[in-house]
């Protein structure tokens, strides 16, 4: 294929399928917490990042690393102080982002390059920056692979995390962190108002069809890629806008999958009821003094 | 530290400025088996939680094992069985997932867990409630009853020396109910502790050494088996 004799078109392609895999790992911990829309306002909070990055000569992508971080961690700690409260304190941080991104960018890059933060332009990116990406995305990988067992317990449920002794508070931010992180390798490629789509789309279509969380995980890292990878060609091919090219094509994941956990779901449930049946007839043989019948009242 | 699981004197835990629990004593010594029984609202889920320090007393102190839960370190000793499946975001989980979870607090973050002990311990947590056969099912696509052996498991499968059960037999069919009893039957003969919350006993009363029964926050009445 011609786009792959192209050197930028190859950094792209490998950029696609970093950010392809490495968004709905930390994307699946982020839906079970029920935070979708985190990665949403650290991507707003990380423009004045950009801003501050263009604004004092520095890089950009450093300087939004460092501030959606710091974003996050007060995020949490807004959370963790009040619940109702929580909820006006961070639209004040997210539109304060936002608009102070726009201010501070427009002052220096002007148009061209806010555009380019806002929705992405994967084709202008360097190798330097695919090296950036790569090992920001080993990074999460790791912390993911370290913890991620303590982090399914935590976004499972608080009060189970806090009886078995983990320190809810320091893992609640460690997601967060993880997360901004995250909105930072892909900025580039989808750009910061749809970072967030490939971190929750892919897995809200691995959870139509998958068992179990493992299972949801990596199925969503093969739509991410899948979505990632097909999305930029088809923007290649037809001169489209690749991240919204990219979002579109795992929201039509998204579609398929509903449709196929639909029957899915339907045949488990009907193979469960079978084997239920079977064990139910199998302790009537053993113990007839068992009585199936409250089951059935008690629905 | 001492060897006494539970001990709380004048608990007082508030929720918008009301005394859901109001100045409660209880001790439960190691071994015992105390049934928390009264009507809805007495205050006995919350009870629970304030021995687990997952809420905090607004009076009184509690402590687990001669320690605040605060200062609560071996969490390891106490495991916690919540009242529903907890669903999350929706994200499911596998029976086995679920009840593998049961082990994190044995585990150390930085050495590696022995994964074939882990293993066995998850299998015989499976085959004690009867699950055996469902661990590769989503856990949040099986009947009330087996979500609640599943949360059983998962507590057993930690093997700790104190179990708090809140409401295990809530909506649970006779089945499971059985099952359940059968499970705590072998804790007991094992010499564990245990502090569940019931509407009724059912088959689980002649296991129970101890019965406080709870009205508006307060215990009203306590009975030894």
């Amino acid at each position: 294929m011609e786009m792959f004799q192209l050197d930028f078109m190859r950094i792209a392609f490998a950029m696609a399928v970093l950010i392809g895999l490495t968004a709905p790992v930390i994307g699946t911990f982020v839906v079970q917490r029920k935070m979708s829309l985190l990665g949403d306002g650290i991507g707003h909070i990380a423009l004045t990042g950009i801003g501050l990055g263009l604004v004092t000569g520095s890089s950009p992508v450093l300087a939004a690393l460092v501030v959606s971080v710091l974003g996050a961690v007060a995020i949490e700690a807004l959370r963790a102080r009040s619940r109702s409260g929580a909820d006006v304190a961070l639209a004040v941080l997210f539109y304060g982002g936002l608009a102070g991104g726009v201010v501070l960018t427009g002052r220096e890059g002007g148009q061209v390059s806010l555009q380019s933060y806002l929705f992405g332009s994967i084709s202008s990116v360097t190798a330097t920056d695919l090296y950036i990406v790569a090992g920001l995305s080993a990074a999460v990988l790791l912390i993911l692979a370290i913890f991620g067992r303590e982090l399914f317990l935590l976004c499972q449920d608080e009060d189970l995390a806090r009886a078995a002794g983990l320190p809810v508070r320091f893992l609640s931010v460690l997601i967060a962190a993880t997360a901004a992180v995250t909105v930072v390798i892909s900025m580039r490629a989808i750009g910061l108002l749809l970072v967030s789509a490939l971190m929750i789309v892919p897995v809200a279509a691995a959870q139509q069809v998958a068992r179990g969380f493992l299972g949801t995980m990596l199925t969503a890292m093969a739509a991410g890629v899948l979505s990632a990878v097909t999305g930029l060609a088809g923007s290649y091919e037809y001169d489209l806008a690749p991240g919204p090219s990219i979002v579109l094509l795992a929201l039509a994941v998204f579609l398929a999958a509903v449709g196929t956990g639909t029957v899915l779901r339907r045949r488990r449930t009907a193979s469960a009821a079978a084997r239920d049946a079977r064990a139910a007839r199998r302790v009537d043989v053993r113990d007839v003094s068992m009585d199936a019948e409250p089951e059935v009242l008690g629905g | 530290m001492n060897d006494v699981p539970f001990a709380m004197t004048g608990g007082v835990v508030r929720r918008e400025g009301r005394a859901v629990l109001d100045g409660v004593d209880l001790r439960v010594a190691a071994g015992d088996v105390v049934a928390l029984l009264g009507p809805n609202g007495a205050g006995k889920s919350t009870l629970v939680k304030a021995l687990l320090g997952l809420l905090p007393l607004a009076a009184g102190r509690t402590e687990i094992y001669g320690t605040p839960p605060a200062k609560f370190r071996d969490w390891r000793r106490v495991g916690y069985v919540p009242q529903r499946l907890p669903m999350g975001g929706g994200v499911p989980a596998t029976v086995r997932e679920v009840v593998a979870s049961g082990r994190v607090a044995r585990r150390s973050r930085w050495r590696p867990a022995d994964r074939t002990e882990d293993r066995a311990a998850v299998d015989r947590a499976l085959d004690a409630v009867g699950l055996a056969d469902r661990a590769r099912d989503s856990a949040h696509l099986l009947s009330g009853g087996q979500q609640q052996r599943v949360l059983i498991a998962r507590a057993l499968a930690g093997e700790p020396d104190a179990f708090v059960l809140d409401e295990p037999t809530a909506g649970v069919d006779a089945g499971s109910q059985t099952a359940l009893a059968k499970v705590l039957a072998e804790l007991v003969a094992g010499g564990r502790t245990v502090v569940l919350v019931a509407h009724e006993l059912g088959p689980l009363a002649p296991l129970v050494t101890r019965t406080v029964r709870l009205e508006h926050g307060r215990v009203a009445a306590e009975e030894t088996a």
